[in-house]
């Protein structure tokens, strides 16, 4: 079976953070461009977690797009489900599907809904209505603790989605059953749909929390890719406790308008503010 | 009547559900079971004791049960959730809807306490409206084993049917009907007694109650036909025409509200397909309260007489 990573171990530390920096640029180009044809969609979490969903699709994952349910495979959850372009950009990317299904997001027989689900190659589990992933992918880490298999699950959440109170009732779970092959990463962007989390539903300090709960966890610039794979790394290797990264981002990240401004959590660009996204996304001279 | 008499029964439905599941895990090594801190109640620790690799005690957060099973069976492994009915069918409901009836999983649920059953428990621990919330999701299919070896044989059925199956149980033992040479599948029903004036349909408890019902109707010279309808969803459209072509008039009792439950279903069924004089006892929305499971039955309306008494109004009708 082909892995995600054959080929990117080979680079060196360096290489592979470039690479990584470059397809992400590729993505979030794709997120903008694929919400400016579906005429709706929620650009700005999607934005946010760009970075860290492209390295676990084109570094950190073990998977194989041609096999998308090959039994050993990494699993990951976009419990922010909402965030759906990144992912169906990074699958696209990977050769899940053609390339041309992302025109089609959320039209009438589109393999691409509104919010993930199963019968999209290479999505794990249903995910969107907010709170529910972590769970879900505590139920995997579960099944591949009594396979005895070594993959790991991976849940992106969002922190506005944190204020679910299942989010809790799972993390206590996690503890208590010792899955260290579940990792969860909180999108940090500080924007959910009404406003600042501060103003909606403070969450204070989410990487106490979860270490409150007996998480293992690790805070970085969820934008930096060196500090994303060191993270995920280290991750990987804990024993004994599940593992919560809270990645610090800017919501909208790489398109200036639609930076740290929450009415970009649901909305969709118009043709001048799509070629000004291009641009900045490319840079000029593109 | 049936050649055989009834038993009491010696547990309820819910052990003799768990005592099944408990052999089970012999026959099927990858088969996990979730509890919500309700395992001595359900007899889910039946099955953990003897497996207590795959019994996941998930503390009191069924929604986090309910979703985490559905994870666990994301991958082709066969889960039961246990908790009680009020739980399972309104707390967890999202987590039932659309992580494992949308996606069509292997999940099935222990749902205990059902109806009133947990009468002197209060209203907060009664499902009398589970059967409405599982009924009207899609892929989902619910059964009621009314005793001992119904719920033995629907534990079978649940486990060999693909995808989510609801099983409702009882909190006490009442009586034991069925005995071991008698077959249950999904979609299918017993017709308990076989009658030509009017047909008695109804599922679990209230199944003992019509027996009665039709002891006192044949006292009056009626000859009811009773069905147990174990399976509510699909349900067994053969069995009812063909006892309304004998009977034409219908009778459903159930311990549930009478609004979206099996009377509705079959009310729904039969002004499409086979228009009779109808009776619909149940719980008139409104909640129940705390009492004897036997003064709640004649409060509610679904005592043998109250079964009785709506049998001869509509015959008056018809």
């Amino acid at each position: 079976m082909k892995t995600a990573t054959q080929g990117q171990h080979a680079r060196s530390f360096d290489e592979r953070v470039a690479f990584l920096a470059e397809k992400a640029r590729e993505v979030r180009s794709r997120i903008v461009d694929m919400i400016y044809k579906a005429k709706s969609g929620h650009p700005g979490g999607a934005l946010s977690a760009a970075d860290i969903v492209t390295a676990l699709y084109f570094d950190i994952l073990r998977v194989d797009p041609a096999h998308p349910r090959w039994p050993d495979r990494d699993r990951f959850l976009l419990s922010k489900g909402h965030a759906c372009p990144v992912l169906y950009s990074c699958l696209a990317m990977r050769g899940y599907f053609g390339l041309e299904h992302l025109d089609t997001l959320r039209q009438f027989e589109s393999i691409l809904q509104g919010h993930p689900i199963r019968k999209t190659p290479g999505i794990d589990m249903t995910t969107g209505s907010l709170g529910h992933g972590l769970s879900i992918g505590l139920g995997m880490a579960l099944d591949g603790k009594l396979r005895k298999k070594d993959y790991t699950v991976y849940v992106m959440l969002g922190d506005g989605e944190s204020n679910e109170g299942h989010v809790w009732e799972a993390a206590m779970a996690a503890a208590k059953f010792r899955t260290d092959n579940l990792i969860a990463i909180v999108d940090r962007n500080r924007l959910q749909m009404d406003g600042c989390c501060d103003d909606i539903m403070p969450m204070g300090n989410i990487a106490a929390k979860f270490k409150a709960f007996g998480w293992k966890t690790y805070e970085i610039n969820g934008h930096d890719m060196a500090e994303i794979l060191h993270a995920i790394e280290k991750a990987r290797k804990g024993r004994g406790k599940p593992v919560c990264i809270v990645a610090n981002t800017v919501k909208g990240k790489g398109v200036s308008y639609m930076e740290d401004r929450f009415e970009w959590h649901g909305k969709c660009p118009d043709a001048d503010q799509l070629s000004c996204a291009m641009k900045e996304i490319w840079g000029e001279d593109s | 009547m049936r050649p055989h008499a009834m038993t009491p029964a010696t547990v309820p439905t819910r052990r003799a559900f768990s005592e099944r599941m408990a052999e089970y895990g012999a026959i099927d090594g990858e088969f996990v079971v979730f509890e919500a801190d309700i395992g001595y109640s359900t007899f889910s620790h039946l099955f953990g004791d003897k497996y207590p690799e795959r019994y996941f005690n998930m503390g009191i957060a069924e929604g986090n049960m309910v979703s985490a099973a559905a994870g666990m069976a994301a991958d082709g492994r066969v889960a039961v959730a246990s908790s009680y009915g009020v739980f399972i069918t309104m707390r967890a409901l999202e987590s039932v809807r659309t992580f494992v009836c949308y996606p069509e999983l292997n999940v099935k649920f222990l749902s205990s306490h059902g109806g009133f059953t947990p009468a002197i428990d209060g209203v907060t621990h009664q499902a009398t409206e589970d059967i409405a919330n599982m009924m009207t999701l899609p892929n989902m299919k619910v059964l009621v084993p009314a005793d001992t070896w119904s719920s033995r044989k629907l534990f079978d059925v649940a486990l060999q049917t693909p995808g989510p199956v609801f099983v409702r149980l009882m909190r006490d033992p009442i009586l034991d009907l069925y005995e071991t040479s008698d077959s249950f599948h999904m979609g299918g029903s017993h017709t308990v007694i076989e009658g030509t004036d009017v047909t008695i349909v109804t599922y679990g408890d209230i199944v003992f109650e019509a027996i009665e019902a039709a002891s006192i109707l044949r006292k009056d010279g009626i000859r009811a036909e009773l069905i147990d309808m174990y399976s509510l969803k699909p349900f067994d459209r053969e069995a009812l025409v063909r006892s309304l072509d004998k009977t034409g008039a219908l009778v459903v009792a159930e311990n549930h509200q009478k609004r979206n439950g099996l009377g509705y279903e079959l009310s729904n069924f039969c002004i499409k397909n086979k228009v009779v004089p109808f009776e619909n006892l149940g719980l008139e929305d409104t909640f129940a309260e705390c009492g004897s499971y036997r003064k709640l039955l004649e409060k509610y309306g679904l005592s043998k007489t109250r079964i009785a008494d709506a049998a001869k109004r509509i015959l008056r009708r018809a």
